[in-house]
Order: C-alpha cells, then structure tokens, then sequence
C-alpha cells in the first residue's frame, strides 16, 4: 500500500528506500525549496515557524523514549530546561562556541534523562509518570534556586547563536539554523527508528518481559532510549535559549511536558510524521486562540475578564480526550489512509 | 519544642487531608486500573466551586456544601460515562494519558470560568486558634483532620458492609469473577469516580480553607500521588498510613530544612521521596508487588 502500484522492488537498497520513486523526490525537493524560501513569502509568521521547528526536535526526542520504548515521559519539559541552561551558562560564562555548546546540552540533558529513568528499569506505567513529574519538579527547583550559577527566578540573558563568524540575529537566520538542525534530528529518528536499536525499542515498547526472554537487554535499551530521547530535548533547549537571547525557570512549565505528551498522541505515537503534525496542530490552535481572544473577549463582554486565558488549554485537553478515544493513531493514521484511498482512486480497493 | 509541636500537628492534619484525596485514587486504581492524574485539578474545580456557591452564589452554608457534594458526585459520572467508558480494556498508557487531557481541560474550564487568579474560601470554621500544649494551631488544622477522619471511618464501613461497597472490592479482586456473578462493573467503575470526586471535593474544600484557592491547589494532586506511591498503589490502609509521613515530613523537612538548603524546599520534598521510594522500594510500603508473566 505503501508505493504505487507498478513499483516493485528488486534490491534490497530499493526495499530500504525512504524516498523510492521519482514522484517522491521531486515532492521532497519541491518541500525543501518551499522550507528554504520561507522567509521570503511568509516572513510575518517566522516566529511561530521557528517555535514549531524547536518543538518539534524536543517531540521527536519524546516520541523515540514514549512513542517507540513505551516509556512515558512527563517531565520533558524539565529535560529541555537543563539543555538550555548547559549551553547558557557554557557560552555565558565559559566563552564556550555554540556548536560545541549545542552538542554538550543535548550530551549532558541525555545524562540527567538517564539518572532520571533507572527508575524504569524496575516500574512502568503510572509510576514512572510520576517519577518524571518528580524529575521535572526537582530540575525546575533546583534551577530557580541555584542562584549563582542559573540566574535563580530573574533567569539569565543569553547571547545569540552564532558559528565562527556567522551570528544567528534575525529572525530568517534563526529561521535557517532551527530548520537545518530539525532536519537533521527528523533524518536522524527516521533512521533510528528502523535499526536494531530502533526494532528493540518497539520490542520493549510492545511487551518488555518478551523483550528481554528474547535476549534485548533492558538496562541497556531503556537507558539508551531515555538518552536519545533527552539528548534530543537538550538540544532543543539550546536552541531556544540561543534563539530567545534570555531564559527563566518559567519557560519550562509542567503544562508543557503534558502537551507534549498531548502532541505525539495527537499526531500519532510510534511514527515519524506524527510528532511533526501534532506539534503543528496544537502551535497552530495556539496561535488561533492568542489571535482570537481580543475579539472574544469583546464579543462576550458578560463573561468575566480575562477568561480567554482558559481557552487553549481547554481545547488542548479536548482533542487529546477526542484523539485518544476516537483516533488513537493520531493524525499519521489518517494522512495514511488518505494516501491509500487517494491512490486508488476511483475504486475502493 | 513548641516549634516542632507545631509541625507536627500542622503537618499531621495536612496530611489526613492528603491521605484523603489519595484513597479517591487509590479507589479508582483498584475498581478500573485507571491512573487518575487529573486529581490536582479536581481537587482545583471544586473548590472553585465551592467558592462560587458559598460567596458568589451567597449560599449558606448548610446548602452550598451539600450541593458541592452533588456536583462532584455528578462530575465523577460524566467523567466516568463520557471518557473512561469508552476506553476500557485499552492499554495503560492511553488510560493514563487520556487524564492527563481531562486534567488539561478542567484547568482550562477553570480559567475561562474563574480567571481570577485567587480568591478566599469564606471561613467555614471558626477563627479563633487553639492551644495544644504550648503550640498554637488555628482550628482549620483540627477541623480538616477530624472531618477526613470521619470520612475514613464512613468508607471503611462501606466497604465492609454495604452491599455495593463489598462489589466494589470483589472487582478490585477479580473483575472477571465479578461479572460472571452478575455484579455490573460498570456501575462499579462510575461508583469509584463518584468517590474520588468527592473525595476531591471534599479535600479541596479543606485544603482551601486553610490556604486560599489558587492554581496551586493543583499541587495538591501532586503531593496526594507522592501519598499514594509511598503507601502503596492498591492499598487503601498503605494511603492513610503514608498521608500523615508526607505531611509531617513537608512540615519538618520545611521548617528544619530551610536553612541548610534553599526555600522552597516545601514543594519539593514529595519529590524527593517519591524518587527515594522508586529506588528503594518501587511498590510502596504496603503495595503489591506484582509478578508479571508473559
């Protein structure tokens, strides 16, 4: 269902292709051109394009620990939050480079994930909910009080992003970086995902006592997948500091880490496109409701003041209910069977 | 002296409230296998609820608290029959996860309909404090342990001798034993969110009595699930035992910690613990330790 029909695999290499026909590569590199010349045609909306793409690498990274190894995570936002402030307070206070400042938030997020996901290696389910929540607890505490070196509750400013010469000012350079190192990470899961590490996470994901009668270690997988997953936040959260040039504990809300949780189910766990389109449905709500609340706000003038404020993550809420008992698959499910009902057209199968 | 006598009571009767709202969880995790994190925000739309019969509403109060109760009998219904109904039997991951959308839409539901950002509950006890030894308590403290304790004594009698409480814990036994004896589980699964609704309501009400009603309430569902992992998922005595070690443990751990750490500390000593008891001893103090098979 998957390729046209007509198109039959001869090698292996084919079998493997994530782009196999010619309609595939000239869709991917219509998509590229259309991303790369974003800022000349929709440069008003970059703002809201740059926080997706940043959301997207933290999703990514939750999705590989809660979508493919079945350990839900809800203290992402914490993990976020350590990537920030490692790569703040290394190109702060050590005059360390960016690059190698991106690359040891996300190292050093992975390792405070790890410390935080033993627990799952002996409980699963509510429990390790909890302990996450607790993680995300004790990382924003220790954040808001650890004066000296995090800034505390004022927070810190922090420079722009910058390679060698290049500094990353503007919102179209931003723009690039964000986009670049997003198709990185997407190209990245993508490929991980199918690989032994990526099949074992499926493994322990779908039933771990199985897994491991099968000889797939679980210290080993669950750690490893709660690096990734946290390796992945830690460089979103590099990015976002170096993006929004200041940072405080109140960046990284619990609320956060549920939506999180929210978007991959909204847009499909255990997939790639999933995390993609659930961050860019719940960003695009988001957004609709800033813009919207003056014009309720005057249009129910009998509702006390500021009740807007209530709106998003009341729809939050509902579509993560309504996706969960309607379409526990999520949005990739759907896409998937538009593409299959689109090819076949006109017949029903 | 007179100050640790002081953490001690305080912490004691916070406790007792924990431990209250964590049997509302306990309850639903034994009847359902539901992991109800959207307890913080229970906890928070009623006493925002409260708030509105009792001092927008001017009720008094021997008609606002009974028709708070109502309320959150009937919330714990359309919980139960709109969003957890159709989930049965799915895996525990979108159990879980689906609470984390309900909490998400009650807080968001108390936003759009109380955006004040905080209110006081109307004294429903008097004010005068009391002298214990040679602590001074305020009665709100006293007040909300020994309603909670009744409340206990009502629920164990319950569970001993009404005929649906009996239902309710042969289906925590064996659900399938039950249905074959004819018991509708279904109506044991609403019963058990009625319960933990009012349980919520009840525990917000007195929690909100003692501090104000703000957001932070949600907070409270958070310290009532350190309550329950410490005593122990699927027991109920594990919650009552485990409530009190959590509140005398955030008010000592708060009033002698202080000093040596930095603020603050208060909020994150269930965290701690939880972190400590996963390490330790992952099933709580009284749990179950579950043996699983493939």
């Amino acid at each position: 269902m998957d390729l046209p029909a007509g198109t039959r695999n001869y090698s292996y290499a084919q079998d493997m292709a994530i782009f196999r026909t010619k309609t595939h590569w000239i869709l991917l590199g219509v998509l590229i051109l259309l991303l790369f010349a974003m800022p000349a045609y929709w440069h008003d909306w970059l703002s809201v394009v740059n926080r997706i793409g940043i959301t997207i690498i933290a999703v990514m990274g939750l999705n590989i620990l809660t979508g493919y190894c079945g350990q839900l995570s809800i203290g992402h936002a914490g993990f976020i939050a350590v990537g920030a402030y490692t790569s703040a307070i290394l190109v702060q206070r050590f005059g360390v480079p960016f690059p190698v400042a991106l690359i040891c938030a996300g190292l050093f997020a992975g390792v405070v994930g790890m410390l935080f996901g033993v627990p799952s290696l002996r409980v699963k389910g509510f429990y390790l909910a909890i302990s996450t929540i607790a993680a995300q607890f004790i990382i924003i505490w220790v954040i808001q009080h650890w004066t000296s070196v995090t800034g505390g509750f004022s927070g810190m400013d922090v420079k722009a992003a910058s390679i060698g010469p290049m500094v990353f000012r503007s919102q179209a350079s931003q723009y690039y970086l964000i986009l670049i190192i997003t198709i990185i990470s997407v190209y990245f899961a993508k490929n991980l995902s199918r690989t032994r590490v990526g099949r074992a996470f499926i493994a322990v994901r779908d039933n771990d006592l199985a897994a491991e009668v099968m000889g797939i270690s679980l210290f080993r997988y669950k750690l490893t997948a709660f690096f990734i997953g946290c390796f992945f936040a830690g460089v979103a959260g590099s990015l976002l500091a170096h993006t929004s040039l200041s940072i405080s504990a109140d960046y990284f809300p619990l609320t956060d880490s549920i939506l999180f949780i929210g978007m991959i189910i909204i847009g499909g766990m255990g997939t790639i496109l999933g995390p993609i389109l659930g961050v860019i449905f719940i960003r695009l709500i988001d957004v609709l409701v800033t813009e919207l609340s003056p014009a309720l706000q005057n249009a129910f003038p009998n509702l006390p003041s500021g009740f807007t404020s209530g709106i998003a993550p009341l729809l939050f809420g509902l579509a993560i209910i309504l996706f969960i008992i309607f379409e526990p698959r999520g949005l990739a499910h759907r896409w998937q069977l538009f593409k299959a009902s689109y090819r076949l057209w006109p017949f029903s199968y | 002296m007179t100050e640790l006598l002081q953490f001690i009571i305080t912490g004691l009767a916070l406790g007792i409230v924990y431990a209250l709202i964590a049997l509302g969880f306990v309850v639903v995790w034994k009847s359902s296998g539901v992991a109800n994190l959207a307890l913080g925000q229970l906890v928070l739309i009623s006493a925002w609820f409260t708030y509105s019969m009792l001092a927008q509403a001017q009720l008094p109060v021997w008609l606002g608290l009974p028709l708070v109760i109502i309320f959150a009998l009937f919330l714990g219904w359309v919980i139960e029959r709109i969003i957890l109904r159709p989930l049965i039997a799915q895996p525990i991951l979108s159990l879980i996860t689906v609470t984390l959308g309900l909490g998400y839409f009650l807080q968001g539901l108390v936003g759009i309909i109380w955006p004040m950002s905080l209110a006081a509950m109307p004294p429903l006890f008097p004010k005068t404090p009391v002298r214990i030894g040679t602590a001074v308590v305020s009665q709100e403290y006293l007040w909300a342990a020994i309603i909670s304790l009744v409340l206990f004594g009502l629920l164990t009698l319950y569970f001993r001798y009404n005929r649906m409480g009996i239902a309710m814990r042969a289906a925590a036994d064996d659900q399938k034993a039950v249905q074959a004896c004819g018991i509708p589980v279904t109506r044991i699964f609403s019963r058990s969110w009625m319960f933990a609704c009012v349980l919520a309501a009840v525990g917000g009400v007195l929690i909100s009595s003692i501090g104000n009603i703000t957001v932070g309430l949600t907070h409270t569902g958070l310290q009532a699930f350190s309550v329950v992992i410490l005593g122990g998922l699927d027991s109920l005595p594990g919650a009552i035992i485990a409530g009190p070690i959590i509140g005398l443990s955030e008010t000592i751990g708060a009033g002698y910690l202080t000093p040596l750490t930095w603020p603050g500390i208060r909020e994150v000593i269930p965290f701690i613990i939880i972190i400590i008891v996963m390490f330790a001893r992952p099933y709580g103090l009284f749990g179950e330790e579950r043996i699983e098979r493939i």
